[in-house]
């Protein structure tokens, strides 16, 4: 795609680009000094590039230093990457509106500015290009994200030095330049080698009239560049570098980074990939207007592996550590099917105590054989392989009325919503809703019944949020997003014997699995459920799953962890019901839903009795804000629990079923 | 505990106390005793904790006591740093730009408008028109109490673009000239205007508005100086203490009127900071806070660590000032019921607007004084 | 998201759904009035917060007294005076929920640095005659004395999360209130660290967020105002920090307004205390 024939640009005419560039009311946005160091923002002339500065970086180091000669563009990457344009720290998401029992939520309308990114280096192309790719990687995406960089035009430079913490070369990413982005400039001391990458960049370019680049300048440019690439070298091998990572998650090097990490996220906030983010939610006074925006989190910060109760699945800062760097290196590849670093060396420089990733590479995965089991072999889950997509859809909100609430137990009440969204009546058992009040924060609810006219949502009352959906009156409204995930495989079940088995608030996702498999009796044989629950009256569904005893074509079973006298049924853990029952597990097809450890010890249990794991299915609770796979939140080693889940197999998940804090 | 036989009512007895004094800064108590018209007490008690700042910033530098001493105060911490900066910029010879001492001094006029506004509106107004707090003022006169939050607000603002946030705000030393100059064009709101200078030393009397106002009054703003002319309470003002909330309204208009001659007077400073080494010295100075004169005086040592502080807070100054007015005041309350009595009394102690946060050790010195 | 309000979870009655309009009251200790002052200075809101809740005790802004109940008590100051001992407890008695506010309350604030000292030395230097002056040995946090529903730190706190706050308490939803280092709010604004690009010594990655990172985008070093944020890994900063400066320059950095609270206590005793002229590289000139 990019021209063959090179045209030039001589240096005292580098104003025309600018004009060029801003002729159809595109703003510039370029690297500049601020407070000692090269950001990127918006420039009202080219006089404000760098002209005659540098940047020395080391690890925990970055300082500008004069060069003493005219170039503009004579350093690396500056401190900020270009995320900050098309992956703004603050996004609006929504307006709402919650005017008495009137909900209205709306998603904020998308408007990208018009920019030219000028000064783009390889490693940065790349890393827009993969940060593109994560957040179109499903159905549902990110479309601010996606708006904002289709809207760029992107200018690169080629890079003509090298810093100590570049190591694009290892990844794959630079420092040559040859493709994805619209025009290209390489830097001589007389002008600029321009080259285009696409029409859009050759309809900018043919209007400055260049005359064509000598072709001393060209390989004047080529020499260049391949001086930067060899004074960068192979710094950090990376030829099996995932597998060994993943190979390497018992390592205890992660503890001992763990004792220099601030956790303080500086690295994934300078890091031009990392995309993970949270959802900020606001209101007036009067509970009325309720906002949400789209703010930059890190997978460093403690809030981010919480989950509702304030459960965290990832407490130590040497998980976060692990997440940060496996995922960057090795289930990147699973997600998207690149690596997730481009080699820029942020994190290196901008880390507060210097520390530096090249380092842990080579300590964790250094070449040779692998140190552990690999946990889940590296490639895309079949069927899963994300394709990366022309156009994403945001998820619409879809209003819904309160028809009833019925309280099941003290905390936890079902609310039957009335809706008519074809979407959301056509949701599969397993899926799941965002439930939004304005004001509140936003959570992920398991469908508990699809009726032809709307759902029931059985919420536990475990926050604010929750407590003032179990509170809504009849006639009251909320809004939805959804239907999300992926539901209950119930086909795979078909001509097999079927065992359930739910702990809690655990029977709400599976209710509507048992409506489905009841609605085709005929294609299941035996249909078997365990039920448990921390007492009798945490019972969900009671009368419901009372009537399903009654049936002669099923068995249910149920059993509590602690009883008073009035219960005359079983007391004790719910694996109870069946390591002992007469069925043959090699017949059956699980699915299970409760929680983690309820499920772990289930799992273990139904292996024993011959059900494999491609045939057991669980659905898992994580921290899900955006429901869609782009905030990163609910990551599981190679999975969004939200995108690719919540349903599971344990043949899909392997090793990181069950792996403390992962 | 207390005298329980005496009370107003005409006896010419009166016995008040206050268990903690409201719409004040600070914790205090009023105590005051009349036995057949004879003033036997007239106290007001301190029982804020002791934070002993002087003893905290010894072995410090003087950057850091900058920071320290701002949290002497919460009401007005820019008077500290600013008594402070300007003590040891004379005491080790550091000039400074004159743009970012003019900035400094609209952050110090953004903290006097808030400090006045804060005590005109939401602290002493609600005496006058027989309320218990401005919020309950706001019920029935809310434009008045929306007038005073906006004007404090204004002033707030300024501290805020200046100093980065309205208490406790960063060294004025190190303002980042960009940051001005972005933030500040929106900033321009057109209040009305000026502030005489402050960085005089003054004189041993009560301090505060009211005497500023009578004894430096040339130095007022002429819209200032307009203002209180209008109000044609010079005489007033002078000698009775109930008029202070009009010296004080009188300043917020010099404040104001000196910010925005500030303002449109701004240029970016050449440089932000002025490079200074540390060094041995003797730092004294004293600046007019919103409640009077405020001095430090430090003594630095070889390293320019602090090796010896005094701090000055204008309460302290007056306290005794204050008593003083107590004891003469008291026997006009006398014919009074008690509680209308006791609210003329803490009406009288809230004139002074005092700092009780600030002055705490000084005030339990002459309570020893007294006892 | 940390300090969740008190929910009550299941069925409410149709009275507490109805919200009565709570009764606040706002008391202070050792402190300098800065953190309740902050609540007159939401100017915009004040009024409007006044009329959502019924402010019963807040004797710097009224007459009107209240010994209790509250349903929501803000406290601001340290304890450090005996009688303030009795007082908290008898205050946390009638207090649904109690809500410390600022650096004194959450920490022991910058008098805290008096616990490293001579009690009785300093109140000799500051007083003529102490006698009359009451005070502990130490200014400690008040969740040392009773139990601390939630806090709002900073000295001062932040009007924007007081607001933030008290639209939470009155909406009933959990505040936004985050646990994380300063340093990702300096991202968000695109603030330019201080410490790699200028060298100098900033707290932000092991202080909480929430001021909004002015320091930073000032120009300067955090100074940990906002006190220790979750897996504050104070050891691995002052390490770094150690790197050219001695003992008494890494105690000074963590010697602010936080200074009692365990992570940046641990650096400070680890380096010989607050720092005093009696460290022998700072010996006073004769």
């Amino acid at each position: 795609m990019v021209t063959a024939s090179a045209r030039f640009l001589p240096r005292a005419d580098l104003d025309r680009l600018f004009t060029a560039l801003t002729a159809d009311g595109r703003r510039v946005v370029g690297p500049t000094v601020v407070d000692g160091s090269i950001v990127h923002d918006e420039l009202a002339s080219f006089a404000e590039l760098p002209k005659g500065w540098t940047a020395e970086t080391a690890p925990g180091a970055y300082r500008l230093q004069p060069t003493g000669r005219d170039r503009l563009f004579d350093y690396n990457v500056g401190a900020t990457s270009w995320k900050r344009f098309t992956h703004p720290s603050i996004v609006p998401l929504t307006r709402g509106r919650r005017d008495g029992n009137q909900v209205v939520v709306e998603a904020v309308e998308i408007d990208p500015p018009k920019l030219a990114f000028v000064g783009v280096r390889a490693c940065e192309i790349a890393a827009l290009r993969i940060q593109d790719r994560a957040m179109r990687a499903g159905p549902l995406g990110d479309a601010d994200h996606i708006a904002r960089g289709d809207a760029a035009l992107v200018v690169a430079v080629e890079c003509a030095v090298a810093a100590s913490t570049c190591f694009c070369t290892s990844m794959g990413t630079g420092p040559e330049i040859d493709g994805g982005a619209d025009i290209i400039l390489s830097e001589l001391d007389e002008g600029f080698v321009v080259r285009t990458g696409t029409d859009a960049g050759a309809d900018v370019v043919d209007r400055l009239g260049l005359g064509p680049a000598e072709s001393l300048q060209s390989d004047r440019a080529a020499r260049q560049v391949g001086a930067v690439r060899a004074a960068i070298g192979d710094p950090v091998p990376a030829e099996g570098l995932a597998t060994r990572l993943r190979a390497a998650l018992d390592h205890p090097r992660w503890a001992e980074v763990a004792d220099r990490c601030l956790a303080c996220a500086n690295c994934t906030l300078v890091c031009p990939t990392c995309f993970c983010t949270s959802v900020a939610v606001a209101s007036d006074l009067d509970g009325v207007e309720g906002t949400t925006d789209r703010t930059w989190d890190s997978c460093f910060s403690q809030g981010f592996g919480r989950v509702a109760g304030d459960a965290n699945f990832r407490p130590k800062v040497k998980d976060r550590y692990r997440q940060w760097l496996t995922h960057k290196f090795s289930t990147w590849w699973d997600q998207f099917g690149s690596t997730g670093c481009v080699g820029c060396g942020r994190c290196i420089a901008w880390c507060p105590v210097g520390i530096d990733v090249r380092e842990e590479l080579n300590a964790i995965a250094p070449i040779g054989a692998p140190s552990g089991p690999i946990p889940w072999p590296l490639s895309p889950i079949e069927g899963r392989a994300p394709a990366p997509l022309a156009t994403v859809e945001p998820a619409a909100h879809v209003t819904a009325t309160v028809r009833s609430v019925s309280f099941e137990t003290v905390d936890t009440a079902t609310l039957e919503l009335v809706l008519d969204d074809p979407a959301l009546l056509g949701s599969r058992p397993g899926q799941f809703v965002m439930v939004e009040l304005p004001g509140f924060a936003i959570p992920p609810i398991s469908i508990s019944r699809i009726r032809p006219d709307g759902l029931n949502l059985t919420i536990r009352s475990v926050g604010p949020a929750t407590a003032a959906l179990v509170n809504l009156a009849t006639g009251a409204e909320v809004s939805l997003r959804g239907p999300l995930g992926r539901g209950w495989p119930i086909e795979a079940a078909y001509g097999r014997d079927v065992v359930i088995v739910a702990g809690g608030i655990g029977l709400a996702p599976i209710r509507p699995l048992i409506d489905a498999i009841l609605a085709e009796r005929p294609k299941f044989g035996a249909i078997r459920l365990y039920l448990g629950a921390r007492t009798p009256r945490d019972r969900l569904f009671v009368a419901e799953m009372n009537a399903l005893a009654g049936r002669t074509d099923l068995e249910i079973e149920e059993i509590v962890d602690r009883a008073g006298p009035e219960w005359q049924g079983k007391v004790g853990i719910v694996t109870q019901l069946f390591d002992h029952a007469p069925w043959d597990g090699t017949r059956a097809t699980a699915f299970m839903c409760g929680p983690e450890r309820m499920m772990t010890a289930t799992a273990n249990t139904l292996e024993h009795r011959g059900v494999t794991d491609e045939n057991c299915w669980l659905t898992l609770e994580r921290n899900m804000a955006c429901g869609v796979g782009t905030c990163g939140h609910c990551q599981l080693g190679p999975f969004f629990v939200c995108r690719d889940g919540p349903v599971f197999s344990l043949a899909e998940l392997g090793s990181a079923f069950g792996l403390e804090g992962l | 505990m207390h005298d329980l036989d005496l009370a107003a009512g005409g006896s010419g007895d009166l016995a008040i106390d206050v268990a903690m004094m409201t719409r004040v800064e600070g914790e205090g108590s009023l105590r005051l005793r009349v036995r057949n018209g004879v003033v036997e007490e007239a106290r007001l008690e301190i029982f804020e904790a002791p934070r002993y700042f002087e003893q905290l910033v010894i072995g410090r530098t003087p950057d850091e006591v900058i920071d320290i001493v701002a949290r002497i105060c919460g009401i007005c911490p820019i008077a500290y740093q600013m008594t402070a900066v300007h003590a040891f910029e004379h005491g080790l010879g550091i000039e400074v730009d004159p743009q970012v001492r003019a900035l400094r001094r609209l952050m110090y006029c953004g903290e006097w408008i808030e400090s006045h506004a804060l005590h005109v509106y939401l602290l002493h107004l609600p005496d006058f028109l027989g309320y218990a707090s401005a919020l309950e003022l706001a019920k029935d006169h809310r434009s008045a109490v929306e007038a005073g939050l906006a004007l404090k607000k204004a002033g707030n603002q300024l501290v805020e673009l200046i100093g980065g946030r309205a208490i406790h705000p960063n060294d004025g030393l190190d303002i980042a000239a960009t940051d001005w100059l972005t933030e500040f064009q929106e900033s321009q709101v057109s209040w009305s205007h000026a502030l005489q200078s402050r960085d005089r030393t003054g004189r041993p009397y009560l301090l505060g508005p009211s005497s500023r106002v009578i004894l430096a009054g040339d130095q007022l703003h002429p819209l200032a100086a307009e203002a209180l002319a209008g109000t044609g309470l010079i005489e007033e003002i002078r000698t009775n203490p109930y008029r202070s909330i009009l010296a004080r309204a009188i300043e917020l208009v010099d404040a104001t009127a000196e910010a925005i001659e500030i303002i449109d007077a701004y240029e970016p400073p050449a440089r932000a900071a002025t490079p200074w080494t540390p060094g041995p010295g003797s730092a004294a100075w004293a600046t007019e806070a919103p409640r009077g004169l405020i001095f430090h005086a430090y003594e630095l040592d070889r390293n320019g660590l602090i090796k010896s502080a005094r701090i000055v807070p204008p309460t302290s100054q007056n306290q005794a000032g204050i008593e003083a007015d107590l004891a003469s005041f008291a026997p006009q309350v006398l014919d009074l019921p008690m509680d209308q009595a006791t609210h003329r009394i803490e009406q009288l102690v809230r004139s002074y607007d005092p700092c009780i946060s600030c002055a705490t050790h000084f005030l339990n010195l002459s309570v020893e004084e007294l006892s | 998201m940390t300090a969740p309000l008190p929910v009550e979870h299941g069925r409410q009655s149709p009275r507490a759904a109805a919200q009565k309009r709570p009764r606040v009251g706002v008391v202070k200790f050792a402190s300098c009035d800065g953190c309740q002052l902050t609540l007159l200075d939401l100017e915009d809101e004040l009024l409007a917060v006044a009329e959502k809740v019924d402010i019963v005790e807040f004797a710097e802004a009224t007459s009107r007294r209240s010994g209790g109940p509250f349903d929501v008590l803000f406290v601001e100051g340290s304890i450090s005076a005996p009688e303030q001992v009795d007082e908290i407890i008898k205050l946390r008695a009638v207090s649904k929920m109690l809500v410390t506010i600022g650096a004194c309350a959450t920490a022991g604030g910058i008098q805290a640095i008096r616990n490293w000292f001579d009690h009785e030395e300093i109140r000799h230097a500051v007083y003529a005659d102490p006698r009359y002056v009451e005070s502990l040995a130490t200014s400690k946090p008040v969740a040392d004395y009773v139990a601390v529903d939630a806090e709002l730190r900073g000295c001062p706190i932040s009007p924007a999360q007081l607001k933030e706050f008290l639209t939470a308490l009155v909406t009933g939803r959990r505040p936004q209130l985050l646990d994380e280092a300063v340093c990702l709010e300096c991202k968000r604004r695109n603030v330019v660290c201080v410490a790699v690009a200028r060298g100098i010594p900033c707290l932000g990655p092991v202080t909480r967020t929430g001021c909004g990172a002015i320091c930073p985008a000032y120009g300067r070093g955090c100074y940990g105002c906002f006190g220790p944020r979750e897996s504050a890994n104070t050891t691995s900063l002052a390490a770094w920090f150690a790197d050219g400066r001695n003992a008494t320059e890494v105690s000074r950095l963590f010697s602010g307004f936080t200074a009692w609270s365990e992570p940046f206590k641990k650096i400070i005793d680890a380096n010989g205390g607050p720092p005093r002229l009696a460290a022998p590289s700072e010996t006073p000139d004769a």
